[in-house]
């Protein structure tokens, strides 16, 4: 009976201490595949946005529902504009153009995401973002300098980091 | 050659100019009108302003569904694959009248009215149905838990249930599975001074039967018109002051 | 003043036997809402006309006998009434279990019950469903509290405190679970303030009632002596509870029946509803009511043990259907927008609604009642609840006077 215990505990300690070996990329722990997103930069550092994006989405829903505040900075809609999982982007085709940005970290970290339940996936283009059409409420009045000029560029078809550096 | 008229640069220049500056001097009062509609994105919405809309029933046709049409175009309505068609959600419906006595017809479309007082709101548990500073009537779909409670109160019977997952929804109208929702007055395009689909597609359609404005402002189209000519509520008597008012019933 | 003696009923075969029963009951009830919630609604027969179903019958009556199960005990602590002291740990502990299967079945139906978090912790407080989910956790805690004034000597003091705030709190709490019906102006079945104290006089009805069975199930099975004298008492106390629901019901059709505005849903209700029609006439007025008056208090039957557990069954089924009646035929009959004109529509405006109950809903609602008989039980065998001897040399105060 001792020496199956011993046995059995040998083998329970040898499977851990080889499991970073067992597990992928020389070593270390599996990490998330997280697709590249477009552009150059997010809102707010990669730091902050894997501590706080939750705080910032939800404070940014109840402005938006009851206060009817449609600011883009940490609007869902907005963050979808580069993280969208467009179709055939990405065209190296590797890993990283696969899944859903917030799914697969969502996934790995194991914390459940029902956004996507109600909320559509991919932005869509619409005439909504036309400054024409739209009475230009963004474009035309200075409040949000990120908007009007995001706007006004996409008129020109010119694209702009959040350094303000304009790139084709 | 030399005997051929040369055409009159001066004038035509005098034309040109006088055009741009004419130009110049409208287009402003042109856009600014625009602008002065839509709030700015990053102010709250207040009670400076009530959202309305009037229906004239007398513009409204029997077989006409255009505004049915272009509102579930517009919030991606009608993807429903499993639920029956009593289950599928309609934010907006027309109902056909016949009066039993008279024998009187009328035509209209029902939808939200959003109430000043709405049931909907004193009876939800968890303040998900609730009235925004201006005037509109909402789901907050984040903290609403389904218990149909508000589909209940509701004395127009204008909200439904989601019964199953969706998918492909319109990005500014989000809608999902387990929560209650019903007309939103086209907020998304409301916050961005247009007007809702059901109107536009009612005036483009030539009827004009639906009009959309602020109420509280003496100058706005519908402001003037209620105050002119007679308007009631669909259940008046229950006091809820909506925000859709109706002619010509 | 004699002590009685309580023990925990005896495990055995007989025991496992009927949690194993009542377990397979549960386990289905625990798929059916796994499919619904994972499906979604579409499953149901529940619609957005009738968004209320099968399940909110189950749970509105678990929850409203649960209120009632209680008054064994509040008549013992609060009126003093000697003979049904000792039916009082028993009748708090059948209240909490009823109340648990009730909310159970009533949580599980919701749209988002991910979210009851948020109903625990965002309240509308002008919302009588919002003050109903305070009421229900305020009554499980100050049950629990009056039982354990009932069980440890060293808070005896605080027996009758607790029994009174106890009663208290379960009028409240029924008078809310009422008014969730009578509050809503929409409706023409209705906006009525008679349905606080009418689901207060239908909790006692089916409270007393469940509880009858219970305790002549759980003494016939555990062999203890049951004596008549408490079995008289309660069933004659029955009567009159079922007497009065029929008296409020009454009031409530006829002040209905004056009112001209009223007169569609009336004659839907009591004449042209079909199969509401046949449960009101049948199940909730001659099944539910008047037979049960009748073999309770004729003089051939209402001394039989046999007899008063068909009554009692009959007032359970009865209930029921007068819950069928409210919750599902109250949906059926259409919402009045336009007085005098008939309507029709794409979203069934002016038309009569019609409901079948799909299975998941029915089995949900079963394991509600399943959950309720199993926490008793379970209650019973691990806790002194029940008395040894209910006798009446024991349990009857005029004994032998």
């Amino acid at each position: 009976m001792k020496r199956l215990l011993q046995l059995l505990s040998m083998a329970v300690l040898a499977l851990t201490l080889s499991a970073p070996a067992l597990a992928g990329e020389g070593g270390r722990t599996p990490l998330p595949s997280i697709p590249a997103a477009k552009g150059d930069q997010c809102v707010e550092d990669t730091a902050v946005m894997r501590r706080d994006h939750m705080k910032f989405l939800k404070h940014h829903r109840d402005a938006t529902m009851h206060q009817g505040i449609r600011t883009e900075k940490y609007s869902l809609k907005a963050c979808l504009e580069c993280h969208a999982p467009v179709e055939g982007n990405m065209a190296a085709g590797g890993k990283e153009a696969e899944g859903h940005f917030c799914v697969n970290c969502h996934v790995y970290a194991g914390v459940t995401l029902d956004c996507f339940e109600c909320h559509a996936t991919k932005p869509e283009t619409t005439a909504q973002f036309h400054p024409l059409v739209s009475p230009a409420s963004a474009a035309l009045k200075a409040t949000d300098r990120t908007d009007s000029t995001v706007l006004l560029n996409r008129l020109v078809g010119v694209s702009e980091n959040k350094a303000g550096v304009a790139h084709e | 050659m030399s005997d051929h008229k040369q055409p009159d640069l001066a004038r035509r220049e005098f034309l040109g100019r006088g055009a741009a500056a004419a130009g110049v001097a409208l287009a402003p009062g042109v856009m600014l009108y625009g602008v002065a509609d839509a709030k700015p994105a990053d102010e709250p919405v207040s009670s400076k302003v009530r959202w309305g809309m009037l229906v004239d029933t007398s513009k409204c046709s029997s077989g006409c569904n255009a505004c049915v049409d272009a509102c579930n175009k517009e919030h991606g309505l009608g993807n429903e694959t499993h639920s029956r068609d009593t289950q599928r959600t309609q934010y907006i419906r027309k109902v056909e009248l016949r009066h039993k006595f008279t024998g009187a017809t009328h035509s209209l479309p029902v939808m939200c009215q959003h109430c000043e007082t709405p049931p909907c709101v004193d009876v939800c548990p968890t303040g998900a149905s609730f009235k925004r500073a201006d005037g509109i009537v909402l789901v907050d779909r984040h903290i609403c838990i389904g218990c149909r409670y508000c589909m209940m109160a509701c004395p127009y019977k204008a909200r439904s249930f989601v019964h199953e997952a969706l998918t492909e929804q319109r990005p500014h109208t989000p809608r999902g599975k387990g929560c209650v929702e019903s007309c939103t007055m086209c907020v998304h395009r409301v916050d961005e001074g247009r007007q809702p689909a059901c109107v536009e597609a009612c005036a483009a359609d030539g009827s004009h039967a639906i009009i959309f404005g602020d109420l509280n402002d003496p100058n706005s189209e519908i402001a003037q018109r209620v105050k002119t000519y007679a308007s009631s509520e669909i259940r008046a008597d229950l006091g809820l002051n909506t925000g859709v008012r109706y002619q010509g019933l | 003043m004699k002590n009685t003696k309580f023990m925990e009923i005896g495990s055995g075969k007989g025991y496992y036997g009927l949690l194993a029963l009542l377990g397979v009951v549960i386990l289905a009830g625990l798929s059916a809402f796994f499919y619904m919630e994972h499906t979604g609604h579409w499953v149901t027969g529940m619609d957005n006309q009738i968004v209320w179903g099968a399940p909110h019958v189950f749970a509105i009556f678990l929850i409203v006998a649960a209120s009632g199960a209680l008054n064994v005990a509040s008549i013992g602590t609060v009126f003093g009434k000697k003979i049904y002291q000792p039916l009082g740990r028993m009748s708090a502990l059948l209240a909490i279990a009823l109340l648990i299967g009730g909310l159970t079945v009533l949580v599980l139906d919701l749209g988002r019950p991910d979210r009851l978090i948020v109903a625990m912790t965002y309240y509308n407080f002008k919302s009588i469903f919002a003050w109903n989910i305070i009421l229900y956790n305020g009554f499980l805690a100050l049950v629990a509290v009056y039982i354990w004034t009932m069980l440890d000597p060293t808070v005896k003091k605080f027996y009758k405190l607790a029994g009174f705030a106890a009663f208290v709190w379960r009028l409240i709490l029924t008078t809310g679970t009422g008014s969730i019906f009578g509050w809503l102006v929409a409706r023409q079945a209705y906006d009525a303030a008679i349905f606080a104290p009418m689901f207060i006089v239908m909790s006692f009805s089916f409270g007393l009632a469940v509880f009858m069975l219970v305790m002549m199930a759980t003494y016939s099975w555990t062999n203890r002596p049951l004596g008549d004298a408490v079995v008289r008492r309660l069933k004659n106390l029955l009567g009159v509870f079922v007497a009065g629901v029929l008296f409020f019901v009454m009031v409530y059709h006829l002040t209905n029946l004056y009112a001209t505005e009223h007169h569609g849903v009336q004659a839907f209700i009591l004449r042209d509803g079909g199969v509401f029609t046949q449960a009101f006439w049948i199940g909730q007025i001659l099944l539910g009511s008047l037979l049960p008056l009748a073999l309770l208090y004729h003089p051939a039957t209402g001394n039989s043990r046999f007899w008063i557990g068909i009554a009692s069954a009959l007032i359970i089924l009865g209930g029921f259907a007068q819950l069928t009646v409210i919750l599902i035929g109250g949906q059926a009959y259409p919402l009045v927008l336009f007085p005098g004109y008939e309507v029709s529509s794409s979203f069934a405006d002016g038309a009569i609604n019609s409901y079948s109950p799909s299975l998941p809903e029915l089995v949900l609602g079963f394991s509600g009642i399943a959950i309720a008989m199993a926490m008793m039980v379970v209650g019973m065998r691990v806790l002194r609840m029940a008395p040894a001897s209910l006798a009446d040399e024991v349990a009857d105060p005029h004994h032998g006077k």
